[in-house]
């Protein structure tokens, strides 16, 4: 093996490289725009659901209202985004336009029962609507809002007249308290997408150098020109390696800095815009969790490299690369699987799950916890799989067949080929391959 | 007497095909080739042409024989061999998103031409291809008649005392296909070790020195074309070729027929 060889063979797999319209997509421009669009896209949805349900009034009908609460009628009748509809007075001609999504809820006053009836003007309601349909659970939310509020108040005004003070009348009460900062939930949301989106993004990154470098070359009928080159072949082999794997660090690396410069900036405005504070998060990293994420990025990525170089390296066309590599790509699922655990920390059985585990590893370091001996495990079971796809990779240089693809991309003809052309022991250096 | 560049003995190779069992696509073949001489590989389709020039320029490995380039063993050697070789085909094409300029240095570097005259190089071939115009362009967006220009550049790029051409005008229109035979005649005339091979009669006339016939993944016959007519009696290479071939036909036919007979060589 030549480094100067490799070095000149790197350059220019990383020139052409840059000069693809779709390796320049997938392994920049996607993970820099990514969360800046992505974000702006969710949150531009949100905004315009939450706005259309609000806008969308609800139908009610109220049957049996008390007439000593007409207060209450007076502030249902008040709020814009209730629309009375006071032409129908029976229950059954109700549940009918209720059925039929005419009417998004019912509301019918009824007298209190015993238990309740100590208080005097007491009164019961029930609430019917359609949970099938969200304009009608809306409406439903929307008036047992409205009726809590009037009865809580009335409740006080009542306990003040029989002259019971607040606190008895309540009891107890819930009170609920945050104790997480701002930091936390910035944490929280980074180990949540961080992980993920570094996973596929580092896949994403790998695919197209490693299909177009492999199957690519010989769908261009460039291989046989490489083939003729003075430079070896563990060199051509190794420069392609290593341009797949830069990629694939390039893109996670990219996505990283694009994450936290968009969640500052693109993220704060849009959370003011649904009236949050613009501080409702923070994102900040532990010092060491940058040193971890990016080790296990480039372990990831040399990972990446090496399975989707072997599976792509079958494939006679751009085509058919995409389609062998597609299993590798399902990998870098996983951790989506394991997305809502976030709470989870590495165990020696999941530091043994490949992809996974480095996912998992990120975000311990995102959340400062660093086990280091389970680091240490998950880098040696992605090392282990490098090697395993580098030795297999060994073996297949070394066969004539594969480099010039004569089972024609079918892996199940090609260890036929192989098994026989070994059983046969076709020639007087079958063993030694091509140097 | 000169020394020989290339020199083939007993060149052998054998595939494995899944329905067919052993083939022998190259079986025992001889050769020599001098500087300064074109030596053309004759043959139909199928012949065994393509898979002796691969052997010779180390994509494949011989299954028997030897054969070496500039003094280097195909097997013993290959890297050495391939720094010594130019290989040319209709199958090796050039990278699409490199330029014409781009693409010579990086051939120029790879086989291992001195790197602090690898500028003045392309220049030189620049100038000599006439591709000046379009050098900065991206070779993908080229007609293929520039491309050819590129890609000869690109195979003598790294100055090789041997060069091989496997059917190098297949594909190419009458003019692109006279280019490339006088290419072919000035690599000659400065003294390279040319190996040509084609299947068109009428280039292996004009531009070989020497005809090897290459039939079945055998040498047929072989030497000039005026040792071919007279050998033959013929004055056409076709019909020389014709002969050679059906001559062997016949004798394997023969052979067929009374396998115990030992096969004769030609």
């Amino acid at each position: 093996m030549n480094w100067s060889d490799i070095w000149v063979l790197y350059r220019r797999e990383l020139r052409s490289a840059f000069r693809d319209r779709t390796i320049v997509m997938n392994g920049i421009l996607v993970p820099v725009f990514m969360y800046p669009i992505m974000m702006w896209v969710m949150m531009t949805g949100l905004m315009f659901v939450l706005g259309q349900m609000d806008r969308e009034s609800s139908r009610l009908v109220i049957l049996d209202p008390p007439p000593e609460h007409s207060a209450l009628l007076d502030t249902l009748g008040a709020q814009t985004n209730l629309e009375i509809q006071e032409d129908v007075i029976s229950e059954d001609s109700a549940m009918v336009l209720l059925r039929a999504g005419d009417l998004d809820a019912l509301v019918e006053f009824r007298p209190p029962t015993d238990e309740s009836s100590a208080l005097e003007d007491n009164f019961q309601v029930l609430i019917r609507y359609d949970r099938a349909v969200n304009r009608s659970s809306q409406a439903s939310a929307r008036v047992e809002s409205a009726i809590a509020d009037y009865r809580s108040e009335w409740l006080t005004q009542q306990a003040a007249a029989l002259g019971i003070p607040e606190t008895d009348r309540e009891q107890f009460r819930i009170v609920q308290d945050n104790v997480s900062t701002e930091e936390d939930i910035g944490t929280l949301l980074m180990g949540f997408m961080i992980p993920m989106f570094l996973v596929i993004m580092i896949a994403m990154g790998c695919l197209m150098p490693a299909i177009d470098s492999t199957a690519g070359e010989r769908e261009r009928s460039t291989w046989e020109t490489l083939m003729t080159v003075s430079a070896s072949r563990l060199s051509v082999v190794t420069s392609k390696y290593f341009y797949v794997a830069t990629l694939g660090i390039l893109a996670g690396v990219l996505n990283v800095v694009a994450m936290f410069a968009s969640m500052g900036v693109i993220m704060g405005p849009l959370l003011m815009d649904l009236g949050e504070s613009a501080n409702a998060f923070q994102f900040s990293l532990p010092l060491l969790a940058l040193p971890v994420m990016i080790v296990a990025a480039i372990a990831l990525a040399l990972f990446f490299a090496a399975a989707m170089m072997i599976l792509a390296a079958f494939a006679r066309t751009f085509k058919d690369g995409q389609a062998m590599v597609g299993p590798v790509f399902l990998l870098a699922m996983m951790p989506i699987l394991m997305g809502d655990q976030t709470d989870q920390t590495l165990t020696p059985l999941t530091a043994a799950i490949p992809v996974a585990n480095a996912a998992m590893m990120i975000r311990d370091a995102i959340n400062g916890v660093f086990l280091w001996p389970l680091i240490a495990e998950t880098l040696a079971v992605l090392l282990a799989m490098v090697t395993a796809c580098l030795l297999i990779a060994r073996v297949l240089l070394k066969t004539e067949d594969f480099i010039l693809l004569s089972p024609d991309g079918r892996f199940s003809k090609f260890s036929k080929i192989f098994k026989s052309s070994s059983r046969s022991r076709l020639g007087r250096n079958s063993s030694e391959g091509l140097k | 007497m000169a020394i020989a560049n290339v020199k083939v003995e007993g060149l052998q190779k054998s595939f494995w095909d899944e329905s067919r069992g052993e083939v022998r696509a190259v079986d025992g073949i001889d050769f020599d080739c001098q500087p300064g001489e074109v030596f053309g590989l004759l043959g139909a389709n199928g012949a065994g042409k393509t898979t002796t020039l691969r052997m010779l320029a180390t994509i494949l490995k011989p299954t028997g024989g030897s054969a070496s380039l500039n003094g280097y063993d195909v097997l013993a050697d290959p890297e050495a061999v391939r720094r010594s070789l130019g290989f040319y085909s209709a199958s090796t094409a050039l990278y699409p998103r490199l330029t014409g300029r781009e693409t010579l240095e990086f051939f120029a570097r790879i086989n291992g031409y001195p790197a602090n005259q690898v500028a003045q190089r392309v220049e030189e071939l620049i100038d000599r291809f006439g591709i000046r115009e379009y050098a900065g362009a991206r070779v993908g967006k080229l007609s293929s008649g520039m491309k050819q220009k590129i890609s000869i550049a690109r195979t003598i790029v790294h100055d090789p005392p041997i060069l091989i051409f496997d059917e190098p005008t297949v594909g190419l229109d009458v003019m692109a296909a006279l280019e490339m035979q006088n290419v072919v005649h000035e690599l000659r005339d400065e003294g390279k070790v040319i190996i040509f091979s084609t299947h068109i009669m009428s280039e292996a006339e004009k531009l070989c020195d020497r005809i090897g016939i290459i039939h079945q993944g055998r040498i047929l016959a072989l030497g000039t074309l005026e040792e071919h007519r007279q050998a033959t009696g013929k004055h056409y290479l076709e019909d020389v070729f014709v002969h050679e071939v059906m001559q062997a036909e016949d004798q394997s036919a023969k052979a067929m027929a009374s396998p115990g007979e030992p096969r004769t060589s030609l």
